[in-house]
């Protein structure tokens, strides 16, 4: 089979077993893989009224079809579950080089049931698949686990390609804000996974193999891949922006136009002169660091000495400066920078825990709630107050058990659930869609939550790429949301990062993935196989009990305009643009997919 | 004589050039384990090393070497496989592999590939 392996590995924790599947060819042809075919098994195969955290519901590793293959930024890894933050459908994507190691193992999907009684690391060595029993490893941080499972194997050679995915002690203690960290420090980026992982007993995942993965016709992929490399190349976001400081390039840009938030969105965040990028290269010397077949090398990594971690690090993308920074009055990027770390090696997650943080600030500062109640002393600006809370939290030291639980549930304890910024139980990235009116509206409808990565509009909406759109106008909005959408959907179910749309466009994608897969499609054929994933996550979810309620964004962007800023006295229009995203996609009035929509994608049962 | 010159503080570890390779040898094929350059990481930076000579014995000194504090594992970023490092054996045939500049005259497809510029192809 060409990219695809074809094989499923599923893993039974309570039974001890594994067995060795083929994948489904009808499937592939669907949902190509990764996201997609992650929730089409995923909903095949879980009842809608399981617990996230009961041994019933199950965890699904799943890397697309373009995944090791040599493909531009083929290394995204989908891990699909249930929330146990949202209660929705979760499909976190995992870069670094877990999903090519996995593909090169041997399986294109991992699906992991059940419970096991004491914990576990699932190893997967050259087609040698065993439970290692994890207790010497319970409660150790994501690196130290990493290095020392690798220790453990006795040999350097082996140790140099085995890659593994762990939880941290935030995910044993099953906290809703847990994710899993894959590569030593690269957060998932969803919120919850974690916590299920770790109702498993599953400590961590290991993956070193030896197979071949076939492509259908080398020399033209050779040819696009070059051709691709010389774009990204000559697109001044991918070729500098983006290699010299990561997303974090973004905090200037977002700044000036308001988008910044600050204070739990109560302000734009009012300076930049601490966490622009000439303030980042001032405080950490910058090494860039690629995932698996990328050419961008986004991830940057440094050392960082503080007296509370010391050694390696990633210094904070644009969402840790949004979300643990600037949205929680923090404007040092050294605290920014260890805040992040500590998320990591505890296993949270940065944007699910800096919502909630900045939520229990504001009912301090409100005060509704005192630092006594919360035993932790909070406030908007005090940094080492956040860096106390994470371990606080990570561990379940002390009383900080009710932060734990997130934002949702903390804000709604004190009888002040419009206090909490987010959607679905997930806090927003940080993005004021008062300022950016498509994000906003992605925010209330994304399937997971208000997440960025799940639509990229910024890069039309904000960087004004392909089309020169201005960020607080409502106009044509819901098109480009839709479009985001199915994009990411199915460059997630490819296993493609979405970062590259900066400088190419979504068609050049497309002879790459012909020749690598051996298939015919056009654009338009991947973006229907996109808005066939899309819609089947809503139908998952509107069966789970979500509908047009939880299609809302919190009255504070609706009815308080910002004060100050660059944004201007505006609200979001999320509203307005609702009814005409319903039409765009086809659902009824009550956003539910009409019959007709379902035929057309092939859903209807 | 063409060579490829490493600059190592480019490298960002992406492995790129070990697919271009395993599909520029074994057609229509990408694995890493097949491929004749391999990415080593010692420390906080990664190594391109380009497969050299087979040898069939282990060689009996094996340097770690100390520059500005950092010790460098000499072992790891040895070109040689020989057997006490099984690298740049094809697995699924037990051949030795060595770099072939990918044929005359030298193209090398992973110094294509490297967009970071560790890799380069210089006359000497």
């Amino acid at each position: 089979m060409n990219g695809w392996y074809g094989r499923c590995l599923r893993v039974n924790l309570t039974e001890g077993r594994h067995k060795i599947e083929k994948l489904n060819s009808d499937y592939l042809q669907n949902f190509l893989g990764g996201r997609g075919l992650g929730v089409k098994v995923y909903s095949d195969e879980v009842s809608l009224q399981v617990d996230p955290l009961s041994p019933d519901n199950k965890l699904i590793f799943s890397s697309g079809p373009m995944v090791g293959t040599g493909a531009v930024t083929g290394a995204s890894c989908n891990v699909v579950t249930r929330s146990a933050l949202t209660g929705t459908l979760a499909c976190a994507k995992m870069r670094g080089h877990f999903g090519a190691e996995m593909k090169f193992a041997g399986f294109d999907m991992i699906i992991i049931e059940g419970k096991a009684e004491t914990p576990v690391i699932l190893s997967i060595m050259d087609d040698k698949i065993r439970l290692v029993p994890a207790l010497e490893y319970w409660g150790r941080s994501t690196s130290e686990t990493e290095d020392k499972f690798k220790e453990n194997l006795g040999d350097q050679w082996i140790a140099r390609e085995t890659f593994l995915v762990t939880i941290g002690p935030a995910g044993e203690n099953l906290l809703p804000l847990a994710n899993v960290v894959n590569d030593r420090f690269l957060s998932v980026g969803g919120a919850g996974i974690g916590a299920v992982m770790g109702s498993k007993n599953l400590k961590a995942v290991a993956v070193k193999g030896q197979h071949s993965l076939k492509v259908a016709d080398g020399n033209r992929f050779v040819q696009v891949v070059n051709t691709m490399i010389n774009k990204l190349n000559s697109a001044p976001l991918t070729s500098q922006s983006m290699p010299q400081w990561g997303s974090a390039f973004l905090v200037g840009l977002c700044y000036q136009k308001g988008i910044l938030p600050g204070n739990n969105f109560q302000k734009a965040s009012v300076s930049l002169r601490h966490i622009g990028t000439e303030a980042l290269e001032g405080a950490f010397a910058l090494r860039s660091r690629g995932c698996f077949s990328c050419p961008i090398a986004c991830i940057k990594k440094t050392d960082i000495k503080h007296h509370a971690y010391e050694g390696k690090g990633m210094i904070p993308t644009y969402l840790a400066i949004g979300s643990l920074g600037t949205n929680c009055g923090v404007s040092d990027l050294s605290i920014i920078g260890m805040a992040n770390m500590v998320c990591a090696e505890m296993g949270l997650d940065p944007v699910a825990t800096g919502g909630m943080l900045a939520t229990a600030m504001e009912l301090v500062e409100r005060k509704i709630a005192t630092p006594e109640e919360l035993k932790i002393d909070i406030r908007f600006g005090n940094g080492n107050g956040i860096l106390e809370a994470l371990r606080m939290i990570s561990t379940k030291k002390g009383h900080a058990k009710r932060l734990g639980q997130g934002g949702k549930i903390l804000a709604e304890s004190f009888e002040r659930p419009d206090l909490f910024m987010g959607v679905k139980g997930m806090p927003l990235s940080p993005f004021d869609p008062r300022a950016l009116q498509g994000m906003g509206l992605h925010f209330a409808t994304c399937n997971y939550g208000s997440h960025h990565l799940y639509a990229y509009t910024f890069i039309d909406e904000l960087l004004n790429v392909n089309e020169n759109l201005d960020p607080s106008e409502i106009k044509g909005k819901p098109g480009l949301v839709k479009l985001y959408q199915d994009t990411t959907a199915v460059m997630d179910s490819l296993g493609l990062c979405c970062w590259p749309l900066l400088g190419l466009k979504f068609k050049n994608f497309v002879p790459l993935v012909n020749s690598c897969l051996g298939t015919n499609h056009t654009a338009e054929d991947l973006l229907s196989i996109g808005e066939r994933v899309w819609n089947l996550e809503r139908l998952f979810n509107l069966k789970a009990g979500f509908n047009k309620s939880h299609d809302v964004l919190p009255l504070r962007f609706t009815e308080e305009p910002i004060s100050d800023g660059n944004g201007g006295e505006k609200v979001s229009r999320v509203n307005e643009m609702l009814p005409e995203y319903y039409y765009l996609r086809g659902w009824n009035e009550q956003g539910e997919p009409m019959k007709e929509t379902l035929k057309a994608l092939g859903l209807e049962d | 004589m063409p060579r490829i010159k490493i600059d190592h503080t480019k490298c960002t570890g992406c492995r790129h050039c070990e697919i271009a390779c395993s599909l520029n040898h074994v057609a229509n094929t990408a694995n890493p384990r097949r491929a004749r350059i391999r990415v080593m990481k010692d420390k906080n930076r990664y190594y391109p090393v380009i497969s050299g000579p087979f040898v069939d014995a282990a060689c009996t000194s094996k340097h770690i070497i100390e520059i500005d504090g950092h010790r460098y594992d000499m072992c790891a970023l040895c070109r040689a496989s020989c057997p006490q490092k099984p690298f740049f054996i094809e697995a699924e045939t037990g051949i030795p592999l060595k770099c072939d500049f990918c044929g005359i005259p030298p193209s090398p497809s992973c110094v294509r590939w490297c967009n970071t510029g560790a890799l380069e192809l210089v006359e000497e």
